[in-house]
């Protein structure tokens, strides 16, 4: 009996201190697992704001949202395409790239202008290869919002994935590290923050339009405009992309 | 019963009325007053003299493109709507196929202004303040369902609807006309002198077209 509890109590501490090990062992892999794929970082907020530096190019978000840590951050791509893939900003900054200036136009009438920086989806399809079914795209944000563009509309020569603004990389406010730039639809069309993008054969609504009183197709339409860098004095557009 | 016999009867009765969409409807020679001298982008306020000329009551309809064109595709369900998202180009080669032509811009206003030079083709006062409230896009319908969007001359869905492209041009750009159901934000049907440049290349959802003829 004593001999039993010997080998009992030998076996007990043998087995706490592999156990032990074996817990931090796991912990140690859980967090450094978690902080791979956690594309956060720290709990600083980045959200809408038109105060500050933003009077002139006001900044909306869906939801407050955890400032995006550029090194852990991938851009995954889903659905319907041969190679499914996980680029980083590395990656997609060695992407041919191409600048335009082009206005950002809010359904709420404001609009600014900038110079962007970035690439056409046509360079990562080249990647990725859509299925024939593929007709569009699902991007998920780092805000929790959703907005869908067809591919017809995202392979205009205009339309860009940017990772720059105005000569430096986008900004939180502006949707690091990456974002949709399509100048003749309204900002919402626009999304910041991409941390996925999933290929979908059927038409979706975002998350304005499915339930706001936003069109799912989001062309700017004719009609008035108020311009940040004019004070807002307002101004009389055709429809599409504004070309002042 | 009889109840659903009555809506299929309304139906019916509602498909006859867009059966015919291609008419067209008379506007007889004369003066027609243009543009408005409070807007800067349609003044000064001029007055032209224009031949008789027939125009299409309604706007080209999906269906009625794809008959000249068979790989034109669209919703289904959506045959009575008006074409859009075609170029200026398309337009005009469909309006070739079927013996005519698009309007200048004379003629378009004309079509929907008449003599009194009123703001709306139905006079000078919208018919709600809102058309469409806290909606941003476009709301595309059958064409002629709104009976109130008639001009003098009887020529349909001038204010709402989907602007319209024009044979007239300026800066290389092609004149559009009309208005929409809905401004955001800008409760407004386009006004009878409303107009805008687009490059002939482009194509929208919210632009479409409909056809004059010198003879019907």
């Amino acid at each position: 009996m004593r001999q039993f509890g010997k080998l009992t109590r030998r076996l007990f501490i043998k087995g706490g201190i592999w156990s032990t090990a074996l817990f931090f062992w796991n912990l140690f892999r859980g967090l450094t697992k978690a902080e791979a794929t956690d594309s956060f970082s720290g709990t600083d907020f980045v959200g809408k704001t038109r105060e500050g530096k933003h009077r002139s190019f006001y900044i909306n978000f869906w939801k407050p949202m955890r400032r995006i840590n550029g090194k852990t951050w991938t851009l995954k791509i889903s659905g319907l395409c041969e190679s499914p893939t996980t680029f980083t900003l590395t990656d997609l900054k060695n992407l041919p790239a191409q600048s335009q200036s082009s206005r950002l136009k809010c359904v709420e009438c404001w609009s600014a202008r900038a110079e962007w920086r970035g690439f056409s989806i046509k360079e990562l399809e080249k990647v990725i290869r859509p299925h024939a079914s593929a007709r569009g795209v699902v991007f998920h944000c780092g805000d929790e919002y959703k907005e869908y563009l067809s591919r017809e509309a995202l392979t205009q020569d205009r339309v860009l994935l940017v990772h720059s603004m105005n000569g430096k990389l986008l900004s939180d406010a502006h949707g690091f590290p990456l974002r949709l730039i399509a100048p003749s639809k309204y900002g919402y069309k626009n999304p910041k923050a991409i941390l996925e993008m999933e290929y979908v054969a059927e038409q979706q609504s975002g998350t304005w339009s499915k339930i706001g009183p936003y069109s799912p197709d989001g062309t700017i339409l004719p009609g008035g405009d108020h311009p940040l860098e004019y004070d807002k004095q307002p101004r009389r557009i055709s429809g599409g992309e504004i070309p002042y | 019963m009889n109840t659903v016999a009555l809506f299929i009867s309304l139906i019916l009765v509602s498909g006859l009325n867009i059966a015919d969409v291609s008419e067209m409807v008379e506007v007889p020679a004369g003066e027609v007053v243009m543009g408005d001298n409070a807007d800067d982008y349609a003044s000064p306020k001029k007055t032209a003299v224009l031949g008789t000329f027939f125009i299409d009551r309604f706007e080209v309809t999906n269906e009625e493109f794809r008959q000249q064109f068979s790989d034109h595709t669209f919703w289904e369900g959506f045959e009575p709507h008006p074409v859009t998202n075609i170029t200026w180009y398309q337009a005009e080669t469909y309006c070739e196929q079927v013996g005519k032509r698009l309007p200048t811009e004379e003629e378009w206003e004309k079509s929907a202004r008449g003599t009194d030079a009123r703001l709306y083709p139905w006079g000078n006062k919208p018919l709600r303040k809102k058309p469409h409230p806290f909606y941003s896009g476009i709301i595309k319908r059958r064409v002629g369902l709104n009976k109130k969007d008639s001009s003098p001359y009887g020529v349909r869905d001038m204010a709402s609807s989907v602007w319209e492209w024009t044979a007239s041009s300026e800066n290389k750009k092609k004149v559009t006309r009309g208005g929409l159901w809905n401004h955001h934000l800008d409760y407004e049907y386009g006004k009878t002198f409303d107009r805008n440049l687009i490059a002939p290349s482009e194509r929208f959802i919210f632009l479409g077209f409909r056809c004059v003829n010198s003879e019907n």
